[in-house]
């Protein structure tokens, strides 16, 4: 299962796009400060303004710059992403490793738990959590991974549980290889692009997550989101303010669209169906 | 059902209970802020908290309070709403049916809906149908559902004006019968709409994927052979194979409408559980959530359950 991503990929028009997709989207982030006019946060007294010259997107209810906050909350959804995809992905593999190496009691806890986990609808818990610590970006990044590396985890053990009894890790075994060696050497290597692929679809989950919160009020108000916004232009849609409501949106779209398509290709060159996807 | 498995649902309704129970007391300062709110708790007189206190059991010992939410629990005492001044089981079953009609229409539009378009694109697997199918329905999927909601209440509601922007039903008309009906599914086509466009590239995928597989076993080839026609074997061969793991999903299907009409609903102020949820979020009614939170996860257990006892029914291969 040695993969050249690049390779691959690069035959997958989709994941082409999804790159593209998320590498303008990183881009964004990346040069915020360079592109943003006015500050993000700094309230002025042109309140509601429609787009102009100055203001390419307007202003929001309290004179901020909505362009500005736009390519700030790129920063948030783009963290949040790479945060929570990759605890996620750690965990799951973690834990989905050590419960087919150790087996036994370490094995069925477990893998208990994470049948359990898999039947409570998280997203849901996960909301009633947030309503309760209202949490800053690092405890939402935990948050979500504490909640969603189940699916993960019985993936990856079946895996690493098959790889276990395959002919070359017998074969180092035979010429001595310890079990760390091929843990490293052989095991983990070859979850890699197992790993990978849950890594997107986390992050990608996690994007949603965000958004989906601030979106019902519910995460730190001093965190610059698109679901934020969202839910603050929601109020005014009386005033047919598309300028104020689509464009929050739409990079949130574009954002999952890009992890969507990526997860898809990479997906699709493992040829691997991952069984249990729980969001 | 095995009795491992029986307990897995066991212990995870025990762990929805404990979360219930123990999150509003992690929380720093009185146990009657988290409750209450703390605007709510300013307007208390000391009286009124001690006399509160001790109806929610707050001045025992922990394992002792535990013990009282249990029982009140099994009393259906799901309590009180500060901020609407009635029991929360009266506001759930106010808000119940309204999620429940649109969550269920959603499912059945959606199923329908996925299960057709991913049948079809299965079958014709790799030409150009399938491809645009495939990557415009993966490109709707990236949409969040209240996204989605907001294109179409600015488009069809606000600037066209052919859709109402909020509610289920139009208020002190008092219409009956058949204009009554017209009216409920004229306030429904939008959230709904939303929901299975959210929803439908999901199912779609599913299908499809499994479309795929049955095409490539031994006895699609032996049904060919045979010289059985080809929509015979589209519909009666691959299509009743394809329904399965459209069943087995519907468990977490039902989660994830649940979340997904929770946001709709907040963007066309649909009078559900979803709304109901936001108001006490806002107005920082704890108990209305904590309700809401209870209802929602014995919901989606009692589906993923019935999922899977009915599973071995329907598949005699998995027992």
């Amino acid at each position: 299962m040695h993969i050249n991503y690049v390779n691959t990929i690069k035959k997958n028009s989709l994941g082409i796009t999804g790159i593209l997709l998320l590498f303008f989207m990183s881009l964004l982030a990346f040069i915020a400060p360079v592109l943003a006019q006015y500050s993000p946060v700094e309230p002025s007294t042109q309140t509601l303004a429609f787009p102009s010259a100055s203001h390419w997107l307007g202003t929001n209810d309290i004179g901020q710059d909505i362009f500005s906050r736009l390519i700030y909350g790129a920063r948030t959804s783009l963290l949040i992403a790479a945060g929570a995809g990759s605890l996620t992905a750690f965990i799951g593999a973690f834990l989905g490793i050590s419960a087919a190496l150790a087996g036994g009691i370490c094995e069925k806890i477990i893998m208990r738990a994470a049948d359990i986990l898999l039947i409570i609808p998280n997203m849901v818990v996960i909301i009633l959590v947030a309503a309760y610590l209202r949490p800053g970006i690092a405890a939402l990044i935990l948050v979500i991974a504490v909640f969603g590396w189940q699916g993960n985890a019985r993936v990856i053990r079946s895996q690493a549980l098959s790889l276990k009894e395959r002919a070359h890790v017998a074969a180092a075994k035979a010429f001595g290889a310890g079990n760390l060696y091929i843990l490293f050497k052989h095991i983990i290597p070859d979850l890699f692009p197992l790993i990978t692929t849950s890594f997107i679809y986390h992050a990608r989950r996690a994007v949603f997550m965000e958004a989906g919160l601030a979106f019902l009020g519910i995460s730190d108000p001093a965190v610059i989101s698109w679901g934020t916004m969202l839910n603050r232009a929601l109020d005014f849609s009386y005033l047919n303010n598309w300028y104020w409501l689509i464009p929050p949106g739409a990079a949130l779209s574009i954002t999952i669209v890009s992890f969507t398509f990526l997860g898809y290709a990479l997906e699709e060159t493992i040829d691997l169906r991952l069984g249990d996807k729980n969001a | 059902m095995s009795a491992k498995n029986l307990s897995d649902y066991l212990i995870a309704f025990f762990i929805i209970i404990c979360l219930n129970f123990l999150l509003p007391r992690t929380m720093p300062g009185d146990p009657l802020a988290a409750i209450y709110g703390e605007e709510a708790l300013l307007s208390l007189t000391p009286e009124l908290k001690r006399d509160l206190a001790a109806q929610f059991g707050l001045d025992k010992p922990f394992f002792e309070q535990f013990l009282f939410y249990l029982l009140s629990l099994l009393k259906g005492n799901l309590g009180y709403s500060y901020h609407y001044e009635v029991p929360v089981s009266e506001l759930l079953l106010r808000a119940a049916p309204w999620t429940m009609l649109l969550i269920g229409s959603a499912l059945i539009v959606s199923t329908v809906l996925g299960y057709v378009l991913g049948l079809e694109s299965g079958w014709q697997r790799g030409n150009s149908a399938d491809k645009g199918l495939l990557t415009g329905l993966m490109f709707l999927s990236g949409f969040p559902d209240f996204f989605v909601g907001i294109i179409l209440l600015l488009l069809f509601g606000v600037s066209l004006g052919l859709f109402p922007i909020s509610g289920a039903l139009t208020p002190y008309m008092g219409l009956t019968g058949w204009s009554l009906i017209k009216d409920v599914l004229w306030h429904l086509l939008l959230p709904l709409t939303s929901l299975v466009i959210a929803e439908v590239s999901a199912i779609f995928l599913l299908v499809r994927s499994t479309a795929v597989t049955v095409l490539g076993e031994p006895f699609i080839l032996t049904a060919k052979a045979k010289g059985i026609r080809k929509r015979h074997i589209k519909f009666r061969h691959v299509g009743k194979n394809s329904l399965l793991p459209l069943f087995t999903r519907t468990g977490i299907r039902v989660g994830h409408m649940i979340t997904g009409a929770l946001f709709v609903e907040i963007v066309f102020a649909y009078p559900g559980i979803g709304l109901l949820i936001y108001n006490s979020v806002m107005a920082r009614d704890y108990p209305v959530l904590q309700g809401v939170f209870f209802l929602v996860a014995v919901a989606v257990i009692v589906c993923n359950l019935a999922v899977d006892l009915l599973y071995r029914t329907i598949d005699p291969r998995v027992r």
